[in-house]
């Protein structure tokens, strides 16, 4: 039996403090402007910025499930 | 356990690497003719030629030994440091990089002069100058490790070997040999870690690579495919503490401190290009790079469970990628694998080497030199600095020998220089209000608590999140956490307490002033109408002014105006922008489909009077 704290206790801790720094990263880079969606390059990036986030995510959550489904 | 020394076409194998790597960088060495192109490369490289050198600098020649050691000991978990640094990306991207291309610094030190004081900017280059000389002197250690075994030359005697040969091919190149040498060794390392991934199958498959993937996947247990750590334990691989240690001051102290990283991005011919190199080096090249240098580990102990004497009896961990390799590989094979190794150190120390020589020349003989003009000297200066740096790391080299283990060395490393410049940097963009006393507060008491934290490991222990204090060992990466929090907790109270910074004088360097850092480089109001590339050919005129001209029906395809810049490169794209220069529209003239250079423009931009050259509106 796998422990939780090996398994999602990780994978929460990691997007959920890293998801904080990401999440406080976007909104200065548009509160100041330096991010500025009028630009159409930018708005590009900001889909990136989450789809970076995303894809991580996602690529440790198939992980953790094709570990725990295995023998 | 007595390591493989190798057959005869191993060495020979090994012999030819570096003969060609020699080569290629003494050849790109043609392209650096002052400072700029030195340590900058100009300006003007494209992203995938970014992306794939920065690759070769991540990796170090460590980096193999160090995650196949964990991967055999845990598993998949071995590539939690490669796969946590998308969340400082926002900051990097929007922030530090377009401060630090379009506001001409040419090193981090001059960061820390300009945003606070001369003091710091000192206390930085000290602090920074250790690091990287260290970080270049493991590395040495590292590769000679191997190295020495196979050729049985004393490990001194093959660390000044491999001193002498980066020297060589970067002696004279500069970021454009180092670049074009990293982009070669790239590749090799990532195609050599891979293809012994494929070797490693066919081995468990009994040749073949399909069952080879069945046979590897049931032979490692539910616990090794996790991609994390134990949460607190064991005190030596948690998760929660290589988070802290890799994922928030590692990240931060490699996106933001690593002078050789932030000078590959101004190598960029273009923030934006920067930003393409950065984002997709994270997001597809680093998982691939966890895969190449943790594999050995991961086939090493599948192997040691199907075929339980295939490896070595009582083995060390840390040997398992050499008896892997050994294993798997037939002679000439191990030798192009060990050649990747070398691949892996040569990359990161160039970096590290042209880096350190910059820091020289713009911190230390820079601000004492009469003659600040004088770029033939500044070149000549950089060079002997360059050496200098090899030297010095070559005689750290016994003091890093004497650790238990690289890893250690390593982790000692980063623990110890990371932590305050982290912290420095890091609130000097985005704190305004972090004042001159407080870094200088922050690097001194910072480290003073910080070393209170080694002696005294009690006041560690509230951040420890459950993990076991080791009895005279201390923390080791949840230290990081309590490093951090002291040294931010001290420039703070200490920006609280004194006056705070003149807007002028930090204008253009925090984050707040990101949007008019376009109008600050380019001197006026930069023109953002969207334009096209143009192709043209080139025509010589007399003269030395650095404007370039073009008909009104380009400037017009161009949405250009007179004194706007303009990026002119060789229309081969696979050049990567090697030829390459930036200028300034001038006048315009009626022969449609011409550019007017100087001779300048076209020694610079090593430009070939028949080929067809792009142009385009940068600003």
């Amino acid at each position: 039996m796998i422990e939780f704290n090996q398994s999602w206790l990780p994978f929460i801790y990691l997007y959920g403090v890293g998801g904080i720094i990401l999440i406080v990263g976007i909104r200065i880079i548009l509160k100041t402007n330096a991010l500025n969606l009028s630009i159409p390059r930018h708005k590009i990036w900001l889909i990136i910025l989450f789809f970076g986030f995303v894809f991580y995510c996602l690529l440790h959550f198939i992980f953790i499930l094709l570990a725990l489904g295995s023998k | 356990m007595e390591i493989s020394v190798g057959s005869n076409l191993d060495r020979i194998v090994i012999l030819g690497y570096f003969a060609i790597v020699m080569g290629f960088g003494a050849y790109f060495g043609k392209y650096s003719k002052t400072t700029s192109d030195y340590f900058f490369g100009g300006r003007r490289f494209s992203w995938w030629l970014i992306t794939i050198s920065i690759v070769a600098t991540g990796v170090g020649s460590h980096s193999f030994v160090k995650y196949s050691t964990k991967a055999y000991e845990y598993g998949f978990s071995s590539t939690m440091t490669y796969m946590n640094d998308w969340f400082f990306m926002p900051l990097f991207l929007f922030g530090w990089l377009p401060i630090i291309y379009y506001s001409r610094i040419r090193s981090i030190p001059e960061y820390f002069e300009k945003r606070f004081n001369p003091i710091a900017r000192s206390l930085a280059t000290l602090m920074i100058l250790l690091y990287m000389i260290g970080y270049i002197a493991i590395q040495f250690l590292t590769l000679a490790t191997a190295l020495y075994r196979i050729y049985q030359i004393p490990l001194m005697l093959t660390v000044i070997i491999i001193a002498i040969v980066t020297t060589i091919y970067m002696h004279y190149g500069g970021q454009t040999s180092v670049i074009f040498t990293d982009l070669f060794q790239g590749l090799v390392l990532l195609f050599s870690g891979i293809f012994l991934f494929i070797l490693g199958l066919e081995y468990l498959g009994n040749h073949s690579s399909v069952s080879g993937i069945q046979a590897f996947w049931e032979n490692l247990s539910p616990v090794e495919k996790l991609p994390f750590a134990h949460f607190n334990k064991p005190p030596d691989f948690n998760f929660v503490g290589i988070f802290w240690q890799d994922g928030i001051a590692g990240s931060v102290g490699f996106l933001f401190l690593n002078q050789g990283l932030i000078m590959r991005f101004m190598a960029a011919k273009s923030v934006n290009e920067g930003r393409k190199a950065a984002a997709i080096n994270v997001l597809c090249i680093l998982p691939i790079a966890a895969l190449v240098v943790s594999n050995a580990g991961w086939i090493g102990k599948a192997i040691s469970n199907l075929v339980p004497n295939a490896l070595p009896v009582g083995m060390d961990p840390n040997d398992v990628f050499v008896s892997v390799t050994n294993l798997v590989a037939s002679p000439g094979i191990f030798g192009f694998i060990i050649a990747a190794l070398c691949a892996a150190l040569m990359s990161t120390a160039d970096t590290l080497v042209n880096a350190s020589s910059a820091i020289i020349v713009n911190d230390i003989y820079q601000p004492f030199t009469k003659n600040q003009n004088d770029d033939k000297g500044q070149l000549k200066f950089a060079r002997i600095s360059s050496i200098a740096v090899k030297i010095l790391a070559v005689m750290l080299v016994p003091f890093f020998n004497s650790f238990d283990s690289i890893y250690e060395a390593h982790g000692w490393f980063h623990s110890t220089f990371t932590p305050p410049l982290v912290v420095a940097v890091f609130l000097g963009i985005f704190w305004k209000r972090f004042t001159s006393p407080a870094v200088i507060a922050t690097f001194i008491g910072g480290a003073f608590l910080m070393v209170l934290g080694q002696f005294i490991p009690d006041l560690i222990t509230p951040l420890a999140h459950g993990i076991e204090l080791r009895p005279g060992r201390g923390y080791s990466y949840i230290g990081a956490l309590y490093n951090l929090i002291v040294c931010a907790g001290v420039g703070v109270i200490v920006s609280l307490f004194t006056k705070p910074e003149k807007n002028e004088k930090i204008q253009g360097l925090t984050i707040f002033d990101v949007n008019n850092l376009k109008k600050i480089f380019k001197g006026n109001d930069p023109n953002n109408r969207p334009g096209e590339k143009v192709s043209v050919k080139l025509k010589l005129i007399s003269g030395d002014e650095d404007r370039v001209h073009f008909s009104q029906k380009e400037m017009f395809l161009m949405s250009a105006e007179v004194g706007d810049l303009v990026y002119i490169s060789d229309s081969r794209k696979w050049l990567g922008g090697l030829k390459s220069i930036h200028s300034t529209y001038g006048e315009t003239h009626s022969e449609e489909g011409v550019v007017y250079l100087t001779s300048t423009h076209l020694e610079h931009g090593h430009f070939m009077a028949e080929k067809l050259l792009t142009a385009e509106k940068e600003m």
